[in-house]
């Protein structure tokens, strides 16, 4: 399971390694509501978005939504996930439910929206930190074949996000695990709920490239190369310098 | 949060003003100024200045010890994305237990309830 940093200059803990070998295998799986090819061009869509020239001129306006404009895309998908791609991907500050609103609009599934997401979530946490210790990076899954299991969580319902999502006590047997025992379950993690498989696989990476959900409020032992105040240090200078409050 | 708690947890007083880059030292974290200086290269565009900021973080804490801070770099500047996307409120007690420092430190201007 660890063969993706077997050859890695710099040692990646074996846990980390599975779990990124894991959520790397799954990016070109069908998921729950895009088949393994659509998951996989969202991925590499996600690593083209910075070269996109619309982006950049967003980026640099005082409101995105004062450019208008096309994609610079890989062609694959359609072009309202290619916005969302793209906007979550290069200047996920300046997202707003007005927008959220408008992609839903435009076609896009709540479901299909949470997905995305979660998929541009994964492909940014595994290549921000090989490019942080200077490694290529990962070559992209090859697609499965087979169709996503549309599975809609009939508990889930509107919350304190955008997206409806499930609270712990509208859990049925199929969304079991989903959210940690012995603690409250994170809004964060609720947030993913409406496509439970996506908050296994992302928090599953969180558990091994952060901490696990008692770890990183257990301050008597350190459980990595690095104390827990170096860790929440980096944490809270990544969300300060993406404009980010949570 | 979490960084204010391990400081009480352990009775030091960590300097906060550290993670908006407004102070140049350690802020009572050891190695703080080269963690925050590679985490702002990871997420910048300079690759020399990460090449830099990589060397100097390996060779003040290992490279195991690098490996997981670019994995802590690499997981928020995911989950930020999810958060965001999302329009996720801070939990209740968070929002409280942080409103002090979210308000001196003027992070409250980041609230994704206040996107239009």
């Amino acid at each position: 399971m660890s063969e993706l940093y077997a050859s890695a200059p710099i040692a990646i803990r074996g846990d980390l390694a599975a779990a990124h070998t894991r959520a790397w295998e799954r990016l070109g799986r069908p998921g729950t509501w895009w088949d393994g090819g659509q998951r996989a061009a969202i991925a590499a869509e996600t690593r083209h978005a910075p070269s996109c020239a619309l982006c950049r001129r967003r980026q640099e306006a005082l409101s995105p939504a004062a450019i208008e404009g096309k994609h610079d895309s890989l062609g694959v998908l359609p072009e309202i996930v290619v916005e969302v791609v793209h906007r979550v991907r290069t200047d996920p500050a300046r997202l707003s439910e007005g927008w959220f609103r408008r992609v839903i609009t435009a076609g896009l599934t709540e479901e299909q929206y949470v997905e995305t997401v979660s998929v541009v979530a994964h492909v940014v946490a595994i290549d921000t930190m090989t490019r942080g210790l200077g490694f290529d990076l990962l070559l992209l899954p090859q697609p499965e074949q087979g169709s996503p299991s549309r599975y809609r969580p009939a508990g889930a319902k509107p919350g304190g996000a955008w997206v409806p999502w499930l609270e712990p006590g509208d859990l049925t047997e199929q969304e079991a695990g989903i959210y940690p025992a012995g603690r409250p379950a994170a809004n964060i993690m609720k947030a993913m709920s409406l496509v439970p498989d996506e908050v296994k696989s992302f928090f599953d990476i969180v558990s091994h490239q952060y901490q696990g959900p008692l770890e990183m409020r257990d301050f008597s032992r350190e459980y990595r190369a690095i104390g827990h105040a170096q860790i929440e240090l980096l944490a809270a200078r990544v969300s300060v310098l993406n404009q980010c409050l949570y | 949060m979490l960084l204010r708690a391990s400081g009480l947890t352990h009775n030091r007083a960590y300097d906060l003003n550290s993670v908006t880059g407004a102070v140049q030292d350690d802020g009572g974290v050891p190695h703080g100024r080269l963690l925050v200086e590679f985490a702002e290269a990871v997420l910048g565009e300079d690759e020399e200045a990460l090449a830099r900021a990589r060397a100097a973080l390996r060779a003040a804490i290992g490279p195991a010890g690098l490996a997981d801070a670019a994995g802590v770099v690499g997981l928020f500047n995911a989950i930020d994305r999810v958060a965001d996307a999302t329009g996720v409120p801070l939990e209740a007690e968070k929002a409280a237990a942080s409103a002090d420092f979210r308000a001196a430190l003027g992070l409250d201007r980041f609230d994704v309830s206040a996107r239009g």
